[in-house]
């Protein structure tokens, strides 16, 4: 590597670390550009490294920085919010910026709360993702709701144990919960307590199993008709 | 035909009456649209004006019995599977089938990990043209077409058929 | 009397089945069974690759693939904070709006033939077909291009790229009047979509529906003004609300004329975006080596032609997506068929139908 080669992308790294993204991007020869990619994520590593170190040698120092709080997220204000309406539902230490952990017990009468509270009115469900932990771990729920007045999203996340999920259905707060619950328990099997109608969407009613799971195994005909791949050296 | 051209007046036409049998009945065979997924838009695309499939003689029909061939367009699941059987049984004799894209071929980029894909239409229903294509072109989809024609053209259907 | 409509029927839009109730003529109840296209989309991405991912989505709303592709891009370099050239912002915003004006000619192009006109049918594919030769052109593909990827594109623009874009609009936009004097203010076509399937906005944002759908019913939500992403905000275009010019606000009209309006909406777009594009750039200078994202998760929506598409993902660290989860629009435009079409004849529940600009790749997944 020449010294200006060398020069180059120290002076490009340090740009990046400072935030300017242009000064890597714009390099022109692909290898200098690669190497000064890889310069950048070295320098990031060390960094990170050097910032964890005192932090976890001295914790009282760090409390007693942070004594000042900074300022909430919208989904900590939220969770607050719920914690002061329904004690006892919102999971403290799980939740955290991004998202705010409920138990499942009350979830309709929050789910209506938040609704139609008028510092929060969520009046959009979003998106209902149902999610596999991990073979060891449980289900879990995800829910993201935005309102069309307040023009804020949160997202709430709600466990449920593997061998008999459950979770309560908001198919009467939201109308569109009744098909994005249908197709939750289509994919992971976990059932909507209160839903009217809980069955099958996508696949065929007589489908055995949950697909999205991890653990899950294609079952080997349905109706006679071979399911798994079919010809030999396909792979 | 043309071996004998200008040897005769114009109202009498030699030919064997199988090639006759076959200008017949493969010059005009309308199509059954049966479009599934993405290649049901290229058939839509070739039916429109650029490439225009009425100029080989065929027309979209909706009804199975009055439909000569069959075009499977797109990925065919396991839940629509039974359907296409039962579809292809109404449809009356001389019937064909064009397996279009390479999801109704083999079932196509989903054939991995698709627990709900058919791997082929060919394990429901007997499969005349394979056309592959990801989606084909609208000339692929023509010259499978063309293809089928040829097909049809050399079939002897008057042969009694020996076990 | 119970009547199954589906799953194959000659409308254009997939592979649905209806269920309907009717009294009479009068329909007093539609369930629609989807579940025909279901092509494991979700599970094919927990075994891919994030770049292998991208074919994938491409096939889902086929219509618009560049959408599709657009709003998955847009998810993932949120998450990996990634910032792309220049150039690759201009180039993506040209190719979206090109696949809605696509995507629209389409949609408007089937309703048209499901309402019984099949002259607009032909002459919006006509002109679809040359947005088609401009993706060729650019991409290769007519219909599903992989074109977008984590960090930029997949090619650059070829040389009179701008120059035919330019010939094409010069060309399309007086083809749009010629539309309107056809179809959309046919006294025939008003008589039929005029006051028919009308849908309240609480009902429509309870529901879930949103784009062309929602627009149509006077609520003014369009995720690229609303929460912009890429340069968007940099163009100024305005976005059409129905208000009910020939019937009532809300009407399957509106719909029909949102998406009219739309389209020459991206047309002013794209002006803005030819005339700004950068000259030079390398296209493929901020691809990642490894698309390796940080753990955590992400949800993030665009505005794909029919509503607000969202992706939810779900990065583990490793080199495959852990969850990924495509929120469609077609999905929530559907569920409320039954809404607004009980108490109608069934001739205007194709109408109603065509209206929502469904595409069940979309909702199957």
């Amino acid at each position: 590597m020449t010294d200006n080669q060398e020069q180059l992308i120290q002076e490009a790294v340090e740009k990046a670390l400072q935030g300017d993204m242009d000064a890597v991007n714009n390099i022109e020869d692909r290898v200098t550009r690669s190497k000064a990619k890889a310069a950048l994520v070295k320098a990031k590593r060390e960094a990170a490294k050097t910032s964890a170190e005192p932090s976890s040698e001295d914790k009282s120092e760090e409390s007693a920085t942070e004594s000042k709080p900074a300022p909430l997220s919208l989904n900590q204000k939220i969770a607050g919010i719920i914690a002061s309406q329904f004690p006892g539902t919102v999971d403290e230490e799980s939740s955290s910026e991004t998202h705010i952990q409920l138990q499942p017990a009350k979830w309709f009468d929050v789910a209506q709360y938040l609704r139609d509270d008028p510092a929060c009115l969520f009046d959009s469900l979003q998106c209902v993702t149902g999610v596999d932990l991990g073979e060891e771990s449980e289900l879990e729920v995800r829910y993201n709701l935005h309102s069309m007045t307040h023009r804020h999203a949160v997202e709430i996340r709600i466990e449920c144990a593997r061998n008999n999920p459950k979770v309560p259905s908001v198919e009467t707060v939201w109308h569109i919960g009744d098909w994005f619950e249908r197709e939750t328990y289509d994919m992971f099997g976990i059932e909507f307590e209160g839903h009217r109608d809980l069955r099958r969407i996508l696949l065929p009613d007589d489908w055995e199993g949950w697909p999205l799971r991890k653990d899950y195994e294609v079952q080997e005909t349905y109706h006679g008709i071979v399911v798994p791949k079919v010809k030999e050296g396909w792979e | 035909m043309g071996v004998f051209e200008n040897k005769f007046h114009d109202n009498v036409v030699i030919a064997s009456l199988d090639k006759l049998l076959g200008w017949a009945r493969s010059t005009s065979p309308w199509f059954f649209q049966f479009g599934l997924a993405c290649c049901a838009i290229e058939m839509m695309a070739t039916a429109a004006s650029r490439h225009d499939l009425m100029r080989i003689g065929m027309i979209p029909r909706s009804s199975p019995r009055q439909a000569d061939v069959m075009i499977v367009a797109g990925t065919v699941t396991l839940k629509m599977a039974l359907r296409v059987k039962k579809l292809y049984e109404q449809m009356a004799n001389p019937k064909y089938v064009i397996s279009m894209g390479s999801c109704a071929t083999s079932g196509g980029p989903y054939w991995q990990h698709g627990y709900h894909v058919l791997k082929g239409v060919d394990l429901v229903v007997p499969v005349d043209v394979y056309i592959p294509g990801c989606p084909p072109r609208p000339e692929s989809l023509i010259e499978g077409l063309l293809k089928l024609q040829e097909k049809i053209q050399s079939e002897r259907p008057l042969t009694r058929k020996t076990a | 009397m119970v009547l199954n409509i589906g799953p194959q029927h000659p409308s254009t839009h997939g592979v649905l089945r209806l269920k309907v109730v009717t009294d009479g003529e009068i329909v007093s109840d539609i369930t629609p069974i989807i579940g025909y296209l279901h092509r494991c989309f979700e599970k094919h991405c927990e075994n891919s690759t994030y770049e292998q991912v991208i074919p994938y989505t491409d096939r889902c709303d086929y219509i618009a693939s560049m959408n599709n592709n657009f709003g998955y891009v847009v998810a993932m370099e949120e998450l990996m904070e990634i910032k792309v050239p220049e150039r690759v912002e201009y180039i993506r915003v040209i190719m979206a709006e090109l696949n809605r004006i696509a995507s629209h000619l389409l949609a408007l192009g089937t309703y048209g033939l499901d309402v019984g006109a099949f002259t607009p049918f032909l002459y919006m594919f006509r002109d679809r077909e040359r947005i088609l030769d401009i993706f060729e052109l650019t991409c290769g593909a007519r219909l599903l291009y992989n074109y977008m990827w984590v960090g930029g594109v997949s090619h650059d623009l070829p040389v009179g790229f701008v120059e035919t874009v330019y010939n094409f609009l010069d060309y399309f936009e007086p083809k749009v009047q010629e539309y309107n004097d056809i179809l959309t203010f046919n006294k025939i076509f008003i008589e039929r979509t005029a006051d028919v399937g009308v849908l309240l906005p609480e009902v429509a944002i309870s529901f879930g529906v949103s784009g062309p759908n929602l627009r149509g019913s006077g609520v003014k939500w369009d995720i690229r003004k609303d929460e912009p992403y890429s340069i968007y905000e940099r163009f100024d275009f305005d976005v059409p609300v129905g208000q009910g010019l020939v019937g009532t606000m809300g009407d399957c009209w509106d719909r029909f004329y949102v998406r009219v309006l739309e389209m020459i909406e991206s047309t002013k777009i794209l002006r803005q975006a030819l005339k700004d594009i950068p000259a030079n750039g390398d296209v493929h200078q901020a691809l990642p080596k490894k698309i390796r994202p940080p753990k955590g998760s992400i949800y993030r929506r665009t505005e794909s032609p029919r509503g607000d598409l969202g992706y939810y993902i779900i990065s583990d660290g490793s080199p495959q997506p852990y969850r990924l989860k495509m929120r469609s629009p077609a999905f929530t435009a559907l569920s409320v068929l039954n809404e607004i079409s009980r108490g109608w004849m069934l001739s205007d529940v194709i109408a109603v139908l065509g209206s929502l600009d469904i595409v069940l790749g979309e909702i199957d997944r």
